[in-house]
């Protein structure tokens, strides 16, 4: 392995590093901007200009392969005064809209500027005027003035998506992005461009105007939007609640994780939080055939656990793959191992759904395959069977977590079996057709207001973080099953997430030797670029 | 809408064309060339239609459309005046002639003649410096060593179909 | 003086196949390909002390040396008829006049390089040079010059002539690749070098047209007689192309090492007008001006390179007194910003910038401290960017200003301005303040 030495430290790496690569292991920071571990290079910004011994010009670090026996500077005065001058060339043509644009407070010239740059400007000219306010497609707005022309939008539509929609058009300075003339940018990971421009040029219309990022907090999370469970991260803002109508989860970020998602996510499941503001279950209800009140946690618990205990045998529960592992092994030790009921079963809300071979996967459910290690599998001929059974009359209640059963089976028989039930439960966190006709409705929590674990499609157990306090009346799904078990008479081991984890790593195999730290899924945040070295610009409260 | 653009005849050129490279990508500026000569010039259409062809994303098409300077999205006028204005053509009067053209044609750089007959543009150095200053006509003839007088009696001979403008053939003085 | 290339120049005339062989063509390729082995061939052009003429001035037989031969690739041969440099006009007449010339030198090269398919780039605006190469190529594969089993060897040789359409960076030979590949003319990282990556991803070779059009003089008449006739370790004649206030501009071919002072007093006649001579651009647009009392340089390219300039493309633009230096470096910096391809950011920033700044000094604002910051930008579009482009701007960009410093000050301290040059540029319109009309593309 080729052993250089950067600004006198001595590092070894596999043959083939770059030597920007190369200086990150040393710990030393090379500004760049078209460079990304996970694209092919461009090296065009000439931002990572350093200098090597023996080599009469400054090279790009992003390109050179380090040797054995290099030796790089990245401070000498040459090398400072360069990145300055590249800087001053990047900057003079960009339309200083900081006011205005998004990107302020995460943006790279505006980074790069305080470390690097901090030159009084002698532009006297007119800047070159291109379009702005651009709709590039469903998802992604451009402004062509402020784009660097860093190529990593179109090198990431060529290469990881596959799509190929975006280019360049134009010459010299008048260069800009864009997609072929009644085309546009529309494929299922466009939100990705957002994340990799390094500028205000592509911007989410999604997140456009909503709030401005120093007001955003960041937590650690998995998405719950297939069975792929891409690590993310959730911004949200708590302080400044004008913001977006009160919406407190503002955008989802990809994290990278080398095993699972590299550095993308879907559109679908990057977009797919707005339920989590909207539509929610707030208090629980009690419905009867005269009137819908808000009833107190604890009455509900009890009468639901009378119910289930008159009920016995006759009641059946619909299990969720939405539910964590956690939530699905009390479940399985209350239901199964306690009252030993025998009409358990896993529902899976549409499953066929759309798939691809880069990270999209046809089950929508984030835990399918930790249901399925906990002993729950899919069984809709079993599923069918049991909506006979109610029909017939021989099902007197129903527990149900989370969905809405005619979404997946028929929907005249699942009102016919429902309708002979003397009494149903709907425990989840919006509402749906089975929550509006449910006798008891138990608010849940969505996944980013609980802790827990998912097991994706691969086997890899991941810990989603609590991002937010439940809303409102709402509790995680382990809490109520805590809960309704006290309510039951049965104590179970239950005081977190994590001591149910322990239990289940210490009985079951797939999730043996695994502590709850462990499968918290290891992932940088992706926009590991100037932040970390610019602490005055990290996250500070509301001062006003 | 690939026939449209790609009719037997220009397909015919096309194909023969694209044999003679190694992957279809790089006979595209051959092809968009073909397809330039016969409708004009290269419209949004057309784009799709060699995009279609030599089976690339339409952006692509595209890129290069914008990059090169002599593909045309706009249709142009039947002649077409290139006035170079790079070192020795500047020095040698190139001026004069650009101001003696927008006289003479009545339309400012890049507009065509209300009788669609004319258009001028000045371009950068098309390697006949000997005979500054100097203009190619369409993408033809170059013709040197101006003075508003010659142009003049170019535009008579063009006129008047002495010489034809059509013809691509390229008289060099030397 | 010797007439090697340029015997061929005969007004209105091309040398077809058949007149071209009567003098001897084709008779080097056919000795090459009968009696000599490719090191031999290697060999005795890198003894000729052959220069690349197309700018660079690199040794053609070590080139020609980097190429390997055992990757199971095919190699190529790029002909580089781009011929873009402002200042530079005598590959069109060897395409014009003498197209088996080169394409004899092409046989040569390929036999040399084991290349069977050879790509003559022609920049687009050649409409004429390129019908003219597409006959010639026609003959010679008659001939059986070209095709398959040449010279009735176990050798096949296919030659596509390629159109441009209108770009100069299609003359930087990476440019140039990804133009015949069918996009953007981007120029490439290097390394790779194309000589290892070059065409669709196999070892290429790529040479000037004029290059190549004196392989069959080198080869007929011995390397060492070849080298003799230039200067050390700059071989043979070349074409020099002398435009601009000169009584008699056209192609001379003179021996490498002429001094420049000979070039324009005894060949082209001398200045044309009354005004004394002011400033030459002795390499095409890219070389560093020369003053009047720096004419006595031997026109190679380590003479001109040792006095801050350079050889380049042999393109010699002769400024006399009634040049305003400060105009033409506003003109030369417009070519650079309109022909920058835009990849990377000192040059397409860099050169659009110096533009507009120097637009502005001709429409009379120019403004004390305008001269230092060209200066200044200028340090740092050479040197730092992927191509040659920005460090061919920034010679012409640092010189002019260094070398007549006293008239770019005057020319700001006085806001002069040049109402032609303005309505050349601004066609009467109101002058925006600073920046440039748009280019339309």
């Amino acid at each position: 392995m080729p052993k250089l030495t950067i600004d006198g430290i001595e590092v070894e790496v596999p043959a083939g590093t770059r030597i920007i690569e190369a200086a990150k292991k040393a710990g030393l920071d090379v500004p760049y901007y078209c460079y990304h571990p996970g694209l092919s290079v461009a090296g065009n910004c000439r931002m990572c200009l350093v200098e090597i011994e023996k080599m009469p010009k400054l090279q790009i670090a992003c390109h050179m392969t380090a040797a054995d026996g290099m030796v790089v500077k990245t401070q000498t005065e040459q090398v400072l005064k360069t990145r300055k001058h590249v800087l001053e060339f990047l900057l003079v043509n960009h339309p200083v809209d900081c006011p205005v644009c998004d990107q302020a407070g995460e943006c790279w010239l505006q980074d790069y500027y305080m470390k690097h740059g901090l030159y009084t400007s002698r532009l006297q000219e007119d800047k070159v005027k291109k379009p702005k306010a651009v709709p590039l497609g469903p998802t992604v707005m451009l402004d062509a003035e402020r784009c660097i022309l860093c190529s990593r939008c179109i090198r990431f539509c060529d290469e990881v998506s596959k799509t190929s929609e975006l280019g360049f058009i134009n010459r010299g300075n008048h260069t800009e992005i864009a997609v072929a003339p009644g085309k546009e940018l529309n494929n299922p990971y466009s939100g990705n461009t957002v994340d990799i421009c390094p500028v205000g040029a592509l911007t989410d219309r999604d997140f456009r105007f909503k709030i401005r990022v120093w007001y955003l907090k960041e937590a650690d999370s998995v998405c719950n939007g297939c069975s792929r469970g891409c690590s993310i991260q959730a911004h949200y803002n708590l302080d400044r609640p004008h913001h977006a109508k009160g919406e407190r989860i503002m955008r989802l970020k990809p994290r990278f994780n080398e095993k699972v998602n590299k550095w993308w996510m879907c559109d679908e499941g990057r977009y797919g939080y707005k339920y989590h503001d909207h539509n929610r279950i707030a208090q629980p209800v009690k419905r009867t055939e005269k009137k819908v009140s808000e009833v107190s946690w604890d009455s509900m618990l009890q009468e639901v656990a009378r119910k289930i205990l008159s009920s016995g045998q006759k009641t059946g529960i619909i299990l969720s793959p939405q539910l964590s592992n956690e939530e699905l092994y009390l479940a399985r030790r209350l239901f199964c191992e306690e009252l030993k009921l025998d009409k358990v079963f896993l529902l899976a809300p549409n499953p066929d759904g759309f798939q691809d071979d880069i990270l999209i996967r046809a089950d929508k459910n984030p835990n399918s395959k930790g249901a399925e290690f906990l002993g729950f599998g899919y069984n809709t001929e079993a599923l069918e069977k049991f909506l006979d059974q109610c029909a017939q009359g021989g099902v007197e209640g129903l527990v149900v977590f989370g969905q809405n059963l005619s979404e997946r089976l028929d929907g005249p028989k699942v009102q016919k079996a429902l309708s002979k039930l003397a009494w149903t439960a709907f425990i989840g966190s919006n509402h749906n057709l089975m929550s509006e006709s449910a006798c008891y409705i138990l608010p849940a929590a969505t996944h980013f207001e609980k802790e827990g674990t998912f097991t994706n499609f691969e086997g890899i157990v991941q810990k989603f973080n609590k991002v937010l306090e439940p809303l409102d009346g709402a509790r995680a799904e382990w809490e109520i099953l805590a809960s309704l078990a006290k309510a039951l008479g049965i104590a179970m081991k239950a005081g977190s997430p994590e001591e149910i984890f322990l239990e289940m790593a210490g009985r079951l195999d797939p999730f043996r030797n695994q502590t709850y730290e462990s499968s918290e899924s290891e992932g940088s945040d992706i926009r590991s670029m100037a932040a970390p070295t610019i602490p005055s610009l990290q996250q500070y409260d509301n001062i006003l | 809408m690939i026939d449209k653009i790609f009719t037997p005849e220009i397909k015919a050129k096309a194909d023969a064309l694209v044999a003679r490279y190694e992957t279809k990508r790089a006979s595209i500026l051959m092809i968009l060339r073909l397809v330039q000569d016969y409708h004009g010039y290269v419209s949004p259409e057309a784009e799709a239609a060699v995009a279609e062809y030599l089976e690339l994303p339409q952006i692509d098409v595209h890129e290069v459309v914008t990059f090169y300077t002599l593909f045309h999205t706009k249709p142009r006028a039947k002649t077409e005046f290139h006035v170079c204005r790079t070192l020795a053509c500047s020095l040698l009067g190139a001026g004069k002639i650009v101001k003696h053209l927008e006289k003479k044609l009545g339309v400012k750089e890049g507009e065509v003649t209300a009788d669609g007959e004319f258009c001028f543009d000045q371009v950068e150095c098309l390697g006949a410096c000997e005979i500054a200053p100097m203009l190619q006509i369409t993408e033809g003839e170059y013709v040197g060593d101006l003075t508003p007088a010659k142009i003049d009696s170019l535009m008579e001979d063009i006129k008047s179909g002495k010489m034809d403008p059509y013809k691509k053939k390229q008289k060099v003085s030397v | 003086m010797k007439k090697l290339i340029s015997r061929y120049f005969v007004p209105g005339k091309t040398f077809w196949v058949e007149e071209y062989q009567k003098d001897g063509g084709y008779e080097a390729a056919r000795k090459v390909f009968e009696t000599m082995t490719r090191e031999a061939v290697i060999d005795e052009v890198k003894k000729s002390n052959l220069r690349g003429l197309g700018g660079a001035g690199f040794p053609c037989g070590m080139k020609w040396s980097f190429v390997p031969q055992t990757t199971g690739k095919p190699v190529y041969l790029a002909v580089n008829a781009d011929e873009g440099e402002p200042g530079t006009f005598k590959d069109k007449y060897i395409l014009h006049h003498a197209p088996h010339l080169l394409l004899e030198g092409i046989l040569i090269a390929a036999f040399a390089n084991n290349v069977h398919k050879a790509y003559v780039y022609i920049r687009g605006e050649y409409s004429a040079a390129a019908e003219i190469l597409e006959k010639a190529v026609e003959e010679a594969r008659e001939k059986g010059f070209l095709g398959k089993k040449v010279f009735g060897k176990d050798f096949d040789l296919e030659v596509v002539v390629h159109r441009g359409a209108g770009a100069y960076i299609c003359g930087e030979e990476t440019g140039l690749l990804e133009s015949l590949e069918g996009k953007r003319a981007y120029p490439r990282l290097k390394p790779p070098f194309p000589a290892v990556v070059g065409l669709f991803g196999c070892p290429t070779v790529i040479n000037n047209v004029e290059t190549l059009s004196y392989l069959s003089f080198i080869i007929n008449r011995g390397a060492e007689w070849y080298a003799g006739l230039g200067s050390p370790k700059n071989g043979g004649m070349r074409l020099l192309c002398v435009s601009g206030h000169v009584k008699n501009p056209g192609v001379y071919e003179l021996p490498l090492g002429i001094p420049l002072r000979k070039v324009i007093y005894e060949h082209a006649g001398g200045m044309r007008g009354e005004y004394p001579l002011k400033a030459v651009v002795p390499g095409g647009l890219s070389a560093s001006v020369l003053k009047a009392d720096e004419i006595d340089v031997g026109m190679d390219f380590d003479q001109l390179r040792a006095i801050g300039s350079m050889a380049g493309s042999g393109g010699v633009m002769v400024l006399d007194e009634s040049t305003c230096m400060v105009e033409a470096l506003m003109v030369t910096m417009r070519f650079y910003a309109h022909e920058s391809c835009g990849q990377c950011s000192p040059c397409r920033e860099g050169t659009g910038w110096v533009d507009r700044i120097l637009t502005r000094v001709v429409s009379g604002r120019g403004k004390q401290g305008d001269v230092d910051n060209l200066l200044d930008i200028c340090s740092f579009m050479g040197g730092t960017t992927i191509c040659a482009l920005a460090d061919g701007a920034a010679m012409p960009l640092r010189s002019y200003p260094t070398k007549f410093r006293q008239e770019f000050e005057d020319y700001i301290a006085k806001k002069r301005s040049n109402p032609e040059l303005l309505s050349e540029l601004f066609h009467g319109a109101e002058t925006k303040r600073g920046g440039q009309k748009e280019l339309t593309v």
